[in-house]
């Protein structure tokens, strides 16, 4: 039958603060990190080995981080912060200096997006001074691609996510709004690809996976939406999945496109088989929200962990269905 | 002249033959006069004796003839014959003559002789007599000429019906087979056909025949209780031959016609058992229902509203029967009518077992189901009128079962009565006995299994038996698809497995309260739905493990409680509300049961508030009893809470049965349990609290409380709950005084109405058996003690209730245990005094 609920493999204290963000590191053959970014303005670099903070950096004049994230080349770090600036940390031999800085403009919470067109080259979204504006700029040169405004009010962005189709077009934009509803934009034609109202409230968050063209967002109501970008780049809203508690802050799905996590206002963790969207697990841990997922992308497929970061300070860390992902990879051998 | 002559010489030749029988020793001599004397019986052409010798030899001189030979069995000629001429001479004088006499004379010699070689040979010759199909001979001569005087057919008839009782009697272990009722009924029914059968073929002949000799053996067969093998013989041949055979059918119904009165009923109702379809019966039958008062009688009225041991086909048949004919419609209506009275009647309900509740609600849905539309409007008032009347007693009983049974009828009249559409729909369990009850309302879909062959019936069941397992063995295969998704690939989620998300529920902004008396101010003043249900579902456990604060408040939070009511249907509110009450009383038990019990009877309550004033007494006393040694004893009571099935009466006795199942057996082996730690029952001191106050006041009718009025329901788990009380207390010093107090209060309604109640008061006379010790039982109960002996026997005998009847002989048994260890021990008892 079912098995017992599971309970963290182990938890991170110390960030003395909510943890708005967390990112994976685990490079081949190094030690394993994980980046905290916490409503203090520190950064935590925590050795998941020693599952100690290896160091902390503090930026962004103590001001909450809203994102935080790395390259996939190097060192370089990217925070982005309420004190409207986008920092580039350069962390190699020690160190820990702001290198390059990006000012935003934007008041609001929208976390920004990265999107790697080529090994030197990256770009960021991130929304931008006015309210439905978003800027798109090229790094590390900082020149501005594009502002994309939508041309009717949808109120404030609330969440980004670049996107590089296969198709050779330019590269793409979904943009959650305010209102509930997300446009799909074409970037380089600056243009407006598809709207659809996805939820009746505010997007809160939204993740796609390329693999499938499927894409699922979230809200402060009690349903996730799932959704499909077909080939004329027209974005259809698919089934629904009904949560208990409403609220989600944060989405993401596992790099195998197996695995679907939400970080839900309910203080809870749940992971949906991505395919289906089939309920499979609900992480009870934290005693507040939880603010933020993120999948390991460990080359191990037993140690891709699961890291919850959440408004009670902590961090919690799981191992789930890691052991299935290594039994289907023997299946598909034999 | 010439007759005259013929009788003297006849009975000259005939009176030598004896007394060379009886004189002579000389071989040849005997010989010839046996062979005289078959000469008599010879039919033949070489015969040397004319017919009117030979007719005025049966009828003057054969019984004679016969009483002759078997008074000479132990003669010398008679061990002189060698076994050739004995079966040629001897043998044919007792199977050629006419079959009555012999009979007569058969039975009387082997019940006069004693045992001998003579009466072994005797044995054989009825043997004999019976394989040679001397019977099917004996019954047609009657059906020929029926002049015979009425005492000869009187004792021809006792003799034939009663030949296995007289051969037992006599012969004891050296009985033969064929003289067992397994065969030689079966026998005398083949015989009854083949003389039925040659009936036909003289009818067909133009030949006269009377049945009444065939018809009265075939009632006398029935009435000593041998319907079932006869007519499982006789019936389906029966079936068989009047399916196109007019004459046949005559036959039948004459055969009927002619069974006398008083035995009429036993054959209508083997006849019924037998029929495999109304078809079949009304073609033996005809319509025998109209003609004879006995049989109408028993068919519309007997066989269905005054015996109910009969089974679902045999009501099938007899209201099929009924409504097969036009003539017969009339009856059906007439069936319907005097049923749903029967149905719906109060009184009925509430006094005749349920078993016959059951058969009469199969009658009248089978009536129901079989009548048609249009005769159904003509008596849609009446029915209307029954039905409403009758659904209101089915549903004021406290039997689970017949208010079910009620729901199911109601549905299925409203169904066929058309009121506007509209149909009564209730709620109920599906369980075996209304899924039949409903299947009735289709008329039966088996086919007739007419087509029977000619040797009838168990031939048909061979040939279908082993067709069914194929047929089961067929659907297995079906069942293992379903692992196999048609449109499972690799990449799907299913090879997932989900962890258990039962913890996921829904968030509540409040939190639980951390104190006492927070708790209770929310459960007496907040209008917050979800502080409310969060302090009710958090009182137990802080009652418990505050047990200084819940001292203090335990009398006020119990009221509280008492009086709540599940304004925001809180999911589990009874089980939670209880779970609390409970807690309240084991922790303070002597202030809290004395307001519970004040309040059972005071004003102003509601019947479920007395109720669960009962339920938690009931449930606290059986922590209390409960040894305290394991201290984690709170999951295992709130698993038990979690269940909360008290409303459900069924699981109740069940709780009963198995209780005074386990004692009964403890009694009975001795202590075989484990010893386990001791620790003080902590019930023993407070059962009295729990116990006597309930006695008070009981009979003392409030304007909204009449205990031994309307509310019998209450009255009845008061009962069982002072039963338990009582139970409980085994080995408490209080026991003795409780078991009297018990006794004496239960005696005012042994005899309720209601069957509940009743059950109670055995059960609570049980549990004073059990728990009362021995030696106090006959000192304190004294007289009381034989008078309810008496009582019980008399309920163990007489209950309509089949339940109360076992309860009553269970309390008999321990009731005699007790008092036979006390009596064989009287040590004890001086010890005691």
């Amino acid at each position: 039958m079912s098995r017992p609920a599971p309970s963290p493999v182990y938890t991170l204290r110390g960030a003395s603060a909510p943890l708005n963000s967390l990112h994976f590191r685990c490079p081949g053959g190094e030690t394993p990190l994980l980046f905290s970014g916490s409503a203090k303005g520190t950064i935590h670099i925590w050795n998941l080995n020693s599952r100690r903070a290896e160091r902390v950096v503090e930026g962004h004049s103590g001001q909450s981080i809203l994102w935080l994230s790395t390259l996939r080349s190097g060192d370089a770090l990217i925070s982005q912060g309420r004190d409207m600036q986008i920092c580039l940390w350069d962390l190699k031999e020690g160190r820990s200096e702001a290198v390059d800085s990006v000012w935003t403009g934007s008041v609001g919470f929208c976390q920004c997006s990265l999107l790697e067109t080529s090994p030197s080259n990256y770009l960021l979204a991130f929304a931008g001074q006015e309210t439905e504006e978003i800027q798109i700029t090229e790094m590390p040169s900082k020149k501005p691609v594009c502002t994309l405004m939508p041309d009717t009010k949808l109120g404030m962005v609330m969440c980004l996510q670049l996107w590089k189709p296969d198709s050779g077009l330019g590269p793409l934009l979904f943009a959650g709004y305010e209102d509930g509803s997300m446009l799909l934009w074409d970037v380089t034609q600056r243009s407006e690809l598809s709207r659809v109202k996805a939820h009746p409230e505010p997007v809160m968050c939204l993740t796609f996976d390329p693999r499938l063209r499927r894409g699922v967002s979230g809200s402060c109501e009690k349903k996730l939406s799932s959704w499909m970008v077909d080939s004329q780049n027209n974005i259809q809203l698919q089934d629904s999945v009904v949560l208990v508690n409403p609220g989600v802050s944060q989405l993401r799905i596992r790099d195998d496109g197996r695995l679907l996590a939400s970080a839900g206002w309910d203080h809870r963790v749940r992971v949906f088989g991505w395919k289906k969207l089939r309920p499979l697990a609900v992480l009870q841990y934290h005693t507040d929200m939880v603010l933020s997922v993120a999948f390991s992308d460990h080359q191990d497929p037993r140690q891709r962990l699961l890291a919850a970061g959440s408004k009670d300070q902590r961090i919690s860390l799981w191992s789930i269905y890691n052991e299935t992902a290594d039994k289907a990879l023997q299946g598909s051998t034999d | 002249m010439e007759f005259g002559s013929t009788h003297s010489e006849v009975r000259l030749k005939v009176a030598q033959c004896f007394r060379t029988l009886s004189t002579s020793t000389d071989n040849k001599d005997v010989t010839e006069a046996l062979k005289t004397l078959n000469s008599f019986l010879d039919d033949g052409a070489e015969s040397g004796t004319t017919s009117a010798e030979r007719e005025e030899f049966r009828r003057a001189h054969y019984s004679r003839t016969l009483r002759v030979l078997v008074g000479h069995l132990q003669a010398d000629w008679m061990h002189a014959l060698s076994p050739t001429q004995r079966s040629q001479l001897w043998d044919p004088l007792f199977l050629r003559g006419p079959p009555d006499q012999t009979l007569l004379v058969l039975m009387e010699a082997v019940t006069q002789l004693s045992s001998s070689s003579g009466l072994e040979r005797l044995v054989s010759i009825t043997e004999r007599f019976l394989q040679s199909g001397r019977l099917a001979d004996l019954l047609w001569s009657f059906c020929l000429h029926s002049a015979a005087s009425p005492q000869l057919r009187e004792t021809l008839l006792a003799r034939l019906t009663a030949l296995p009782d007289i051969t037992a009697n006599k012969l004891h272990p050296n009985n033969r087979p064929i003289f067992a009722p397994q065969q030689y009924y079966p026998l005398l029914a083949s015989e009854m056909l083949a003389a039925l059968e040659r009936t036909c073929q003289a009818l067909r002949g133009g030949t006269d025949c009377s049945l009444t000799f065939v018809a009265q053996t075939l009632g006398k067969v029935c009435i000593q209780g041998h319907s079932g093998p006869v007519l499982a013989v006789m019936f389906p041949r029966l079936a068989l031959c009047t399916r196109s055979d007019m004459v046949w059918q005559r036959v039948c119904w004459k055969l009927l016609e002619n069974v006398p009165e008083r035995w009429m009923e036993s054959v209508l109702t083997g006849v019924v058992q037998a029929a495999k379809s109304p078809d079949a019966f009304s073609r033996v039958v005809g319509n025998l229902v109209l003609t004879n008062k006995k049989a109408h009688f028993v068919l519309t009225h007997k066989v269905l509203l005054l015996q109910y041991k009969y089974e679902t086909p045999v009501l099938r048949t007899i209201l099929g029967y009924l409504a097969s004919d036009r003539e017969r419609r009339p009856l059906l209506i007439q069936v319907l009518q005097s049923v749903l009275q029967a149905w719906a009647n109060p009184s009925a309900v509430k006094h005749t077992p349920l078993e016959q509740q059951l058969y009469v609600s199969k009658a009248l849905v089978l009536t129901v189901s079989l009548l048609k539309d249009s005769e159904l409007q003509e008596l849609r008032s009446d029915l209307l009128q029954c039905m409403l009347g009758g659904m209101q007693s089915h549903l004021d009983s406290s039997v689970v079962r017949i208010r079910t049974m009620g729901m199911v009828v109601g549905e299925c009249l409203s169904s066929r009565m058309d009121i506007n559409g509209t149909k009564l729909k209730f709620e109920y369990e599906q369980d075996e006995e209304t899924r039949e009850l409903l299947s009735l309302m289709t008329p039966s879909s088996e086919p007739e299994s007419d087509p029977e062959p000619a040797d009838g019936a168990p031939h048909a069941e061979e040939i279908r038996e082993p067709s069914d397992p194929t047929a089961a063995s067929g659907s297995t295969p079906a069942s293992p698809r379903s692992k196999t998704d048609p449109d499972s690939d690799l990449d799907s989620d299913d090879d997932l497995t989900p962890y258990d998300m039962s913890g996921d529920q829904a968030m509540s902004q409040a939190s639980p309260p951390r104190y006492l008396r927070d708790c209770l101010e929310t459960l007496i003043s907040s209008e917050d739905s979800e502080r409310v249900e969060l302090s009710l579902r958090a009182a137990a456990g802080l009652v418990r493990r505050n047990v200084f604060a819940a001292k203090e408040i335990s009398v006020q939070m119990t009221k509280v409680l008492l009086h709540m009511e599940d304004k925001y249907s809180i999911n589990g509110f009874l089980a939670l509300r209880q779970a609390a009450m409970v807690a309240l009383t084991v922790i303070d038990a002597i202030p809290v049961t004395q307001y519970l019990t004040t309040e059972f009877y005071s004003l102003n309550y509601s019947l479920r508030q007395r109720m669960d004033i009962l339920e938690v007494l009931a449930l606290a006393a059986q922590e209390l009893s409960k040894p305290v040694a394991d201290k984690v004893t709170g999951a295992a009571t709130t698993s038990e809470l979690t269940s909360y099935r008290s409303s459900d009466p069924a699981d109740w006795r069940q709780v009963v049965e198995k209780r005074i199942q386990s004692k009964t057996k403890r009694i009975s082996k001795g202590s075989t349990q484990p010893v386990s730690k001791a620790a003080p029952n902590r019930y023993a001191p407070v059962a009295g609290y729990f116990f006597f106050p309930l006695l008070k006041n009981y009979d003392r009718p409030e304007v909204t409380f009449d205990l031994l009025g309307s509310d019998q329901l209450v009255l009845g788990r008061l009962i069982h709950t002072l039963g338990l009380f009582m139970h409980l207390a085994l080995n408490a010093p209080i026991a003795a005084q409780m078991g009297a107090a018990l006794l004496d209060f239960v005696r005012a309604v042994r005899y309720h109405v209601d069957q509940m109640v009743r059950r109670g008061v055995l059960f609570a006379v049980c549990s004073v058996f059990l728990s009362m010790p021995s030696q106090s039982l006959l000192v304190d109960l004294g007289e009381q003690l034989f008078e309810t002996r008496t009582w019980l026997a008399d309920v163990a005998e007489g209950d309509p209730d089949a339940d109360c009847r076992s309860l009553a002989l269970q309390s008999l048994v321990l009731l005699d245990k007790s008092l036979k260890k006390q009596l064989q021990d009287p040590k004890a008892l001086s010890l005691e005094s």
